[in-house]
């Protein structure tokens, strides 16, 4: 299926059903650009050069049979570039808040971050959050519940503990974030209160065999 | 891209010719003060042709003034070299070491001398303009000076880059470079109305495509030998340089209705620009065009 396959670069004019627009943010080095660079080419890459202001990268998804195009805003984490940042943040459908699991402070940061969201994004953005670097859980310094506890009580789709390096839960988190957002599209276009859709079941549970609850729906 | 940096080869020059040029190179610095006075258009011309890759890294520090600025400044670098560092920015330091340039041997292991090089000029430089701090477009910069000179001099040609070359771009609240690419793009009506159309009415902000190539002066962008010839050029002539490259890299991509054909939407035009052709970023034809 399309969804495990890389997108080539688009053409003009490829045709696709939804066109969604996703930040990635997050404290410098958390495995932002590791984890967009896995979801477009499908590889791993340590050696990667860290993005200076915004980047970005599209890939086609086949999602319930419709083409979904997914752009994801790849950006510097460094606290000086979020006035170059945050102006992409108004027209964005959805956020990836990234911290990295064996990282403390990045986790930290997160309120923040959702703050910095609130503040410059659309009222119905839809944010979700990511824990990197899963695939070192024996240096873990932030538990999945503590996660869970943020996102929930910051009103988010959900969290998943992600690896770009072993390609653990990438596709989940852009093919969970696509269908929240078909499914509040949907919701909208039939006129209905887009906060509504929180209650819509778009959010299947995936649990990856060799890493147990990486994901609550919040 | 990071690639970029893998192949040093530059655009042959016959032998004779280089060495020509390497003792009319060494009669500038050798009489420095006399020919900047006198015949500043003639080193300028001279940048334009490439400096000898043999005297390149002696000539940006005459051009940028750094070696003055040593001069006047000694035993400072190894003051700051031996203290500590405020720990915030050593933290983000240390984060980014192995992200720039990480095929060049360099800067290619953990740790190795390229990378302890790198750390150190940063750090002296959170420490000289404590006020400043680190900015992560800086640590290019720097690789790029160390890859042609010793710490302490990359050091002082970073902090000439940071204060007289680009004041500003990497400051706090980043406007010096926002401000740029504002400027940027009202050149760009001038130069190419057909690319300027283009991107107003695709709405994509200079920002967008410019921070890196203005912030990195192209160090990221271009292949390595057209790296090279920028930077000699930007040495001796300043921003400018950065903005005619800018220039005609836009102009060449977005300059023509045929061009645009295959970039109609905002996306399409975004991957086009930062997938740039090949052959507008030679080393031969770009510097031309500038």
């Amino acid at each position: 299926p399309a969804a495990a396959m890389p997108f080539p670069s688009s053409g003009a004019d490829d045709a696709f059903d939804y066109l969604f627009k996703i930040i990635l943010i997050g404290d410098s080095n958390v495995g932002k650009t590791c984890v967009v660079h896995r979801f477009k080419t499908g590889q791993y890459n340590e050696k990667q050069q860290n993005p200076i202001g915004v980047d970005f990268t599209v890939r086609s998804m086949d999602i319930d049979g419709k083409k979904v195009k997914i752009q994801v805003w790849d950006t510097a984490g460094q606290e000086r570039f979020r006035t170059i940042t945050q102006s992409y943040y108004r027209s964005a459908h959805g956020a990836i808040l990234a911290y990295d699991l064996t990282r403390r402070s990045t986790f930290e940061s997160i309120p923040h971050w959702i703050h910095e969201i609130e503040k410059y994004g659309a009222a119905n953005l839809v944010m979700m959050l990511i824990g990197n670097k899963s695939d070192s859980l024996d240096k873990r310094q932030v538990l999945f519940e503590d996660a869970c506890t943020l996102a929930e009580k910051h009103g988010l789709l959900a969290v998943l503990e992600t690896s770009a390096k072993e390609a653990q839960n990438i596709e989940e988190v852009f093919t969970l974030m696509a269908k929240e957002l078909i499914a509040r599209n949907t919701l909208q276009l039939q006129g209905e209160n887009p906060l509504n859709s929180f209650s819509l079941d778009s959010r299947p549970v995936i649990a990856s065999p060799s890493v147990e609850k990486t994901q609550c729906s919040c | 891209p990071a690639s970029s940096s893998r192949s040093c080869r530059l655009e042959e020059v016959p032998l004779e010719v280089l060495r020509q040029r390497e003792s009319k190179w060494l009669d500038m610095l050798n009489n420095w003060d006399k020919w900047m006075a006198k015949k500043h258009k003639k080193i300028r011309l001279r940048c334009q042709k490439g400096i000898p890759p043999s005297l390149r890294g002696r000539a940006w520090q005459y051009l940028s003034g750094s070696k003055v600025k040593l001069e006047q400044n000694m035993g400072k670098f190894d003051e700051l070299d031996l203290l500590t560092g405020d720990p915030k920015w050593l933290d983000v330091i240390e984060r980014d070491l192995h992200r720039q340039f990480p095929f060049h041997e360099m800067f290619v292991s953990r740790g190795g001398h390229g990378q302890q090089d790198l750390f150190r000029v940063l750090k002296a430089y959170t420490l000289y303009r404590p006020e400043e701090g680190y900015c992560q477009a800086q640590a290019p910069i720097a690789a790029v000076l160390l890859m042609h000179m010793p710490a302490e001099q990359a050091f002082w040609c970073l902090v000439q880059i940071c204060e007289k070359y680009l004041p500003g771009y990497y400051s706090e609240k980043l406007e010096a470079i926002q401000l740029d690419g504002q400027i940027l793009f009202s050149l760009l009506h001038k130069v190419s109305p057909v690319a300027y159309k283009h991107l107003s009415k695709q709405k994509i902000d200079p920002i967008l495509y410019m921070t890196e190539w203005f912030m990195c002066a192209f160090s990221r962008t271009l292949p390595w030998s057209s790296v090279l010839r920028v930077w000699d050029m930007f040495f001796c002539e300043g921003v400018k340089i950065i903005f005619r490259v800018g220039l005609v890299l836009l102009k060449h991509t977005l300059g023509s209705s045929d061009k645009l054909k295959s970039c109609q939407g905002q996306y399409e035009t975004m991957e086009r620009l930062r997938a740039l052709s090949p052959k507008i970023m030679q080393e031969a034809f770009l510097v031309q065009e500038v």
